[in-house]
């Protein structure tokens, strides 16, 4: 008996047929899950050079060891697929409740590829898998798929759904479970290529483990251990809102499209602010954090917009980049985001490109539908958040994404678009904390704050702006980031979960595999995805020419940020060489063919080795 | 104190400080170590929500700073910044 139902079901589009299939005993020890094993099945059946948008593309949800199970904060899902917005490996985890059940249906995950001609989603009950007719469902936001599909299906239906951005092939859709959001990259943009508008499932469980007992026990040990922790109780009263008053003190929240960093009246946006109009909690499966935060505007212009979130990612976004501090605005913006299925960091910087080029001439009323984007007011935003997420007029432009709309707009404009390998850039200035920028500048997937966190540095543990010895910790933070998403775990688990050696013993005991015992295999692990991952990349072309920063970051001084005024990245170059040299990549940025088969890859090394020149 | 605190006091964790209430504590190590209320506090002069005081294990939000202290009692200071 073990956590893993040991099978997925591989969905082709093309001809409307599911099967189910096992997934390989050893990719279950050597990937682990999640993400590890999405990667996998992407690596091995996908050709270089495929276009993310055509039939060919595969989109792979795939659920962790411990998902369903009692523990905390391990019930997340994987998204993986090639993105349409950096032609890279792709990456997302979404939380909410649908993959627990999943899992309780007796699936590990779902392969979903081809193109079906007409809409459709797919249900999957006690009867078996069904592909069905979404007519009725196509062009409908994704609170009304929800409820659509749970007035057919019952009420205890779990849904994920793609918005009508997904539908237009917006680059930057995602899917949406309840007000669970996963999609970075444009998983929700494939899908709607494939016309596949959702995924529904009634379960039960149970689930089975390896060793019951000890795992009830353990799960229970820890969650004893989390009800008082101060961490874990800050998440449950503030979701990261509490991180924006504090990181824009030091210059770290980046102001009118990184410009500058500092924003006057954000404690219009901080926690406090936040804090009084929410109205509940809300959470993922077995999570008893819930960090997320329901908040309720009550009168004024956007009276009656409800919200799950902003977390701090979104307060930056659709907030403080805009320099918007009206938090009527920033709730319905966000709550706009996903009903549309927009991702709204993507979508936030984006507009905030475009509003510089406003204000720098490079592009006026003409281009902008007669929009006037002036940096604090929020009324345009709200007007190209609908244009971006219905693809329509100026907003079609931004929906491709700042690189290519910087692309077709020319005169310069590249220079202000704040994209890594064509994914836009997060709420953290890298001039200001420079481990972070390293991060952002090698993630696989492109400027992601998912792809490793910086910790010690915003902790104080390390100095943020110096340029020297930071390559460890970017490699350090990536492995870990790759583990918990392979798990899966919460990335606020060192808060909100549970240890290395707690995670290694919930390993056992769910699955019966003694390997994950020694958390230094689940390090290794961790490596083996990020290294596969970047391999998956130099397939494609990528290598250490985009392992870079927007030239902002790299010629300006920042500007009005506090203790980081004045900065600019100077070193990334050495940087980069470190990060290399500490994963046993060339300084081309290829992993080695020792590292290959150090980590077990030697099957990737035929595909690699032209490319390690 | 938290590393980003420590910082300040030459890498020394703990410290001992007097005064009637929280605030007064800090105050007192302010005067001894400058830079540590700038941290700690926002610019009305709020205790930050990224970081957390307790006196003898208990949470003290939300009246941190006025919270008032006895002789022999722990204040710990917690950061919880850590990426969101």
């Amino acid at each position: 008996m073990s956590s893993y139902n040991g099978r997925l079901i591989r969905l082709n589009l093309n001809t409307g047929k599911s099967r189910v299939e096992e997934i390989p005993r050893q990719w279950m020890k050597d990937y682990l899950g999640g993400r590890g094993i999405g990667v996998k099945y992407l690596y091995e059946e996908l050709k270089p050079g495929v276009e993310p948008l055509s039939p060919e593309n595969k989109v792979i949800l795939m659920m962790g060891p411990l998902g369903a199970t009692t523990a905390m904060s391990v019930s997340r899902m994987a998204l993986v697929t090639k993105s349409p917005l950096t032609g890279a490996v792709a990456k997302s985890v979404m939380g909410g409740s649908f993959g627990a059940f999943l899992k309780f249906a007796g699936f590990d995950g779902i392969i979903v590829e081809g193109e079906s001609k007409k809409p459709v989603y797919l249900h999957i009950d006690k009867d078996g898998i069904h592909l069905l007719d979404a007519a009725e469902l196509w062009g409908l936001d994704t609170r009304q798929t929800h409820q659509k599909l749970r007035d057919k299906h019952g009420k205890s239906t779990q849904v994920a759904c793609i918005g009508p951005a997904g539908e237009k092939l917006v680059r930057y859709a995602v899917l949406i479970s309840d007000l669970r959001v996963g999609g970075r990259t444009g998983v929700g943009t494939v899908l709607g290529a494939k016309k596949i508008k959702a995924f529904a499932v009634n379960s039960s469980g149970p689930l089975s483990l390896y060793d019951p007992d000890g795992f009830k026990k353990l799960a229970k040990e820890i969650i004893e251990g989390l009800k008082t922790s101060p961490g874990r109780m800050k998440m449950s009263d503030f979701g990261t809102s509490y991180l924006t008053l504090s990181l824009e003190k030091d210059g770290i929240f980046p102001v009118k499209n990184f410009q500058e960093g500092h924003l006057e009246g954000i404690e219009k946006i901080g926690d406090e602010a936040l804090a009084s109009i929410k109205t509940k909690n809300d959470g993922c499966y077995g999570c008893m954090t819930k960090c997320g935060q329901v908040r309720e505007i009550k009168g004024g212009t956007y009276d009656g917009a409800v919200s799950e979130g902003p977390d701090y990612e979104t307060i930056w976004s659709l907030g403080g980049n805009l320099a918007n501090t009206d938090i009527g605005a920033l709730i319905a913006a966000d709550s706009l985001c996903d009903r549309l299925g927009i991702d709204t960091v993507s979508a936030g910087n984006s507009i905030g490109f475009a509003y510089e080029l406003y204000q720098r001439g490079i592009i006026t009323k003409k281009d902008t539908d007669g929009l006037e984007l002036k940096w604090g007011d929020p009324a345009p935003m709200m007007t190209l958040l609908e244009k971006i997420g219905n693809r329509q007029g100026f907003g079609k432009l931004l929906g491709e994404g700042t690189k290519r709309a910087a692309e077709q707009i020319g005169k310069g404009a590249q220079d202000y678009a704040m994209q890594v390998k064509g994914l836009e850039l997060p709420a953290y200035e890298p001039r200001a904390v420079k481990g972070y920028g390293l991060i952002l500048a090698t993630s696989n997937i492109g400027a992601s704050h998912m792809y490793g966190r910086a910790r010690d540095e915003l902790a104080g543990k390390k100095d943020k702006l110096t340029e020297v010895d930071k390559g460890q910790d970017a490699a350090s933070a990536e492995i870990l980031q790759a583990t918990q998403d392979t798990v899966i775990q919460c990335s606020f688990s060192p808060v909100t979960g549970f240890n290395a050696q707690q995670r290694s013993e919930l390993l056992v005991a769910a699955t019966g595999f003694e390997e994950f015992a020694d958390p230094a295999y689940l390090d290794k692990v961790g490596e083996r995805i990020l290294c596969l991952e970047r391999c998956f990349n130099v397939r494609e072309g990528f290598n250490r020419k985009d392992d870079t920063l927007p030239k902002r970051m790299r010629t300006e001084p920042l500007a009005n940020a506090g203790p980081a005024t004045g900065q600019v990245f100077k070193n990334l170059d050495g940087l980069l060489d470190e990060y290399y040299d500490v994963l046993g990549y060339t300084r081309q940025g290829i992993p080695s063919e020792a590292k290959l088969k150090e980590l077990g890859l030697e099957s990737v090394v035929a595909d690699i080795k032209k490319y390690s020149k | 104190m938290p590393p980003i605190l420590q910082e300040f006091s030459g890498g020394v964790e703990t410290l001992e400080a007097s005064g009637r209430t929280v605030g007064e504590c800090l105050e007192e190590l302010e005067e001894q170590f400058p830079g540590i209320k700038e941290v700690l506090l926002d610019r009305q002069g709020k205790l930050l929500r990224a970081f957390g005081i307790y006196l003898n294990n208990d949470g003290l939000h939300p009246v941190e700073l006025d919270t008032p202290v006895r002789d022999g009692d722990e204040i710990v200071i917690l950061n919880f910044l850590m990426g969101g």
